[in-house]
């Protein structure tokens, strides 16, 4: 199963289940979405449920906050989180902040979602990564899933949740496929948010990656096999809450932690992470100083080539996992 | 080409129910999806009235009270008379010890509804009670109408254990009470216009016969946010009434450099939103157009601008003096012109539902009553401890919020006896900490 039918089927099973769950968001309806994540919903749903709206990301997020204010539970679909920084203060101070400033009265149950972070020769202003944007909010929970089952259980846990959860997607993932246990084909399926997974087990050094960069951690954990090194892979899957726990149990295993993300280094996942585990009693088993693998410190470039060197890939990974093990510089 | 480029055409005229045409010579005079006619003189204008002239302001009673179209009946009897003044006359009852109670420092802030008083009292009475009301912050008055309390202004401007709008969390004024169908305020201003549409999205499928009523004030009309809001009530189409509080000053700036064209109703045809502009110190008036605003939210499903024209005659807000950019003759003139709620004791007095010994008995009530509540709130204590860790989510609690509420429980269990600062702010929370110490 495809990422992207993984997120539709997530949606179509939840707005069965919910007649309060709806979607909206630029050309969901009659074009199926940006991507054709919401393909086919219009046709089962109608128009009630699955609504085009003008072109303003501060308008429908503010639409889509109001109509969970007041009760329905919407899907609020970004054409990509980039163009969500329009909306940010809606995501921010009215969805995050509500049930808080409220006094528990009024819950904002809303998921805000759409693809995150960079694609391909899309230039500096469709490419960032806001993990650390939305991770740094409390009242908010924020998650970055990498393969099929991870968008289905998730999204359809976000949906439930009483709580904002801003779902991080990724353009490079939606038409990959990936295999579905029959468990994950159910719609009873559920992925706790707030929970990484650990996706390879190994003793030398553990690799933490969300989104993307997940698949290059497994191929890099791959490579460094064929040297004997047998790299621990963590999936993020949530960014807040944070699962800590397992990644200090993974850093007292292996000592050695290398964090790959595909956002900017500063205030990042990877500092956020790292500052936790040396703040913790994990610090002690530390062998070697904590890696971060992102993204270069400059708005992405668009030339091909530019591209590429802003952005970690497999060989970087091996490259900094093996410092990390002082095989080499 | 030709062919099909008409065809598109004939079936965008067709689905705008226009007439369709048999002959396409014809239809070429028209434009794709549009009924504008076509003329020959470049012709440029800048005016949504017929005559070029501004929007009208309706009205019903005149400077003095008195009827302006005597032959013109408005639903009002004695009954619902004398709770419009009362309601009027308690802001500013309410206004004078809580404006006076920051000045001595013992909230942090507070805005008063001064000169407004008919515009939030009409606009209150004008809604049904249950209709879901998003205030920007000076609607405090549509709260009271309601039936709010005077305890719980209060409680919500000491921010104390009795504070049902949000456990002492919020600035003063930024009340919040689903019984009441009045949304937390949010302070950046004009979030709650696309707000109010999804709010009315979810009547029209939820709750039908209910609308939004959304406020906010000509400054915040600047925001994106207003745009966005309007046009997205018009065209997903939800039943909201948007009511303007133009009252002449965004804080410092004067609504004449707020904008260029005529006030915000002009924008209410932009996006095809039915509109009326009223005179916002006539509380009739602006009840009567609120009232006839939700007919047609209502009956349409769509939404409805009243653009109420009133005077801010006192500060912005408690971080405000407005004598620096305003005179003191200006706002003394306002005052005395016209004042709204004298504007209807005279219309009242002349109906023989009011007198001075009236007059005298409701002030001196008012005054009582605020003064008892003002003493219960002062001595009140705080909410616990540990509400500052509740609420941040719904559902289970994360670690994150478990570890700080344990920490800190940790540290007053170890200090709070032995260290009197501490002791000493504890003193002032229910039940002094142990909520948290306990655990």
């Amino acid at each position: 199963m495809t990422v992207r039918d993984a997120l539709n089927a997530a949606m179509e099973e939840e707005m069965i289940r919910d007649d309060s769950v709806f979607i909206l968001g630029e050309e969901v309806a009659r074009y199926n979405g940006a991507y054709k994540v919401t393909k086919g919903l219009l046709d089962k749903f109608g128009e009630k449920r699955v609504v085009d709206t003008p072109i303003t990301e501060m308008g429908f997020a503010g639409l889509a906050t109001g109509a969970a204010l007041a009760g329905l539970r919407p899907i609020c679909e970004f054409m990509t989180f980039n163009f969500a920084m329009q909306a940010i203060d809606q995501i921010v101070n009215s969805a995050g902040k509500t049930y808080y400033m409220s006094g528990g009265n009024v819950p904002v149950p809303i998921v805000f979602r759409g693809p995150n972070g960079a694609a391909a020769g899309v230039a500096a202003q469709h490419s960032q990564d806001y993990a650390a944007w939305y991770g740094s909010i409390p009242g908010l929970k924020v998650v970055s899933p990498w393969n099929a089952e991870d968008c289905k259980g998730l999204l359809k846990s976000a949906i439930r949740d009483p709580n904002p959860v801003v779902f991080l997607e990724n353009e490079m993932m939606y038409g990959i496929s990936f295999p579905m246990s029959a468990e994950a084909m159910s719609e009873d399926f559920l992925i706790p948010i707030g929970k990484c997974k650990v996706e390879r087990q190994g003793s030398d050094v553990t690799l933490i990656a969300h989104s993307k960069m997940v698949t290059h951690c497994l191929e890099a954990a791959d490579e460094l096999a064929k040297e004997g090194i047998k790299a621990e892979v963590i999936n993020l899957r949530s960014i807040r809450p944070l699962d800590i726990d397992t990644i200090k149990c993974s850093v007292k295993k292996t000592n050695r932690l290398v964090i790959v993300e595909g956002g900017f280094p500063a205030f990042g996942v990877g500092s956020e992470i790292c500052a936790q585990i040396v703040e913790s009693e994990a610090f002690d088993y530390l062998d070697a100083p904590v890696e971060r693998v992102t993204g270069a410190d400059v708005p992405t470039p668009y030339a091909t080539k530019l591209e590429a060197l802003a952005f970690p890939d497999t060989s970087l990974i091996i490259k900094v996992a093996k410092r990390a093990l002082y095989r080499t510089n | 080409m030709f062919r099909s480029t008409t065809t598109g055409t004939f079936s965008a005229l067709k689905q705008s129910n226009f007439l369709p045409f048999r002959n396409y010579s014809q239809l070429r005079e028209r434009l794709p999806r549009s009924q504008s006619p076509i003329v020959s003189r470049p012709a440029f204008f800048n005016s949504v009235t017929f005559d070029g002239q501004q929007i009208p302001t309706y009205r019903v009673l005149d400077g003095v009270g008195k009827l302006l179209d005597a032959t013109f009946t408005i639903e009002i009897d004695e009954q619902l008379a004398r709770r419009l003044y009362e309601n009027m006359q308690l802001l500013p009852a309410l206004d004078n010890i809580l404006y006076n109670v920051q000045r001595q420092g013992k909230i942090s802030f507070y805005m008063t509804t001064y000169g407004e008083e008919a515009t939030i009292t009409g606009a209150a009475a004008g809604l049904a009670m249950n209709d879901e009301v998003l205030g920007q912050y000076r609607e405090m008055g549509v709260l009271l109408w309601r039936k709010f309390g005077i305890q719980q202004v209060f409680a919500q401007c000491f921010g104390n254990q009795e504070d049902m709008s949000g456990k002492g969390r919020q600035m003063p004024v930024h009340f919040g009470s689903p019984e009441h169908h009045f949304h937390t305020i949010s302070s950046p201003l004009a979030t709650q216009i696309p707000q109010a549409a999804g709010v009315a999205y979810a009547l029209r499928r939820m709750r039908s016969g209910a609308v939004a009523a959304c406020f906010f004030g000509e400054g915040a009309a600047s925001e994106g946010d207003f745009h966005a809001g309007l046009m997205l009530a018009s065209t997903i189409p939800s039943p909201v009434i948007f009511i303007v509080r133009n009252n002449g000053f965004a804080i410092s700036t004067p609504s004449t450099e707020q904008y260029n064209g005529d006030g915000i109703a002009s924008r209410g045809p932009g996006y095809g939103i039915d509109t009326i502009r009223v005179d916002g110190n006539d509380v009739l008036a602006v009840m009567t157009a609120v009232k006839e605003a939700r007919r047609r939210c209502v009956e349409e499903g769509r939404p409805a601008l009243v653009e109420a024209m009133t005077y801010r005659v006192g500060h912005h807000s408690t971080s405000d003096d407005s004598f620096a950019y305003r005179p003191r003759s200006e706002v003394e003139d306002r005052k005395r012109i016209d004042n709204p709620i004298v504007r209807f004791r005279l219309y009242m007095e002349s109906q023989g539902w009011w007198n001075a010994e009236a007059e005298e008995s409701l002030k001196a009530r008012l005054k009582a009553e605020v003064m008892k509540e003002f003493k219960r709130a002062e001595s009140m204590s705080l909410c616990e401890v540990g509400e500052l860790f509740t609420d941040v989510y719904g559902g289970e609690v994360p670690w994150n919020i478990r570890e700080q509420r344990e920490e800190l429980g940790s540290l007053l269990k170890k200090y709070s006896k032995s260290w009197e600062p501490w002791r000493n702010q504890l003193a002032k929370y229910k039940n002094e900490g142990q909520d948290i110490m306990e655990e």
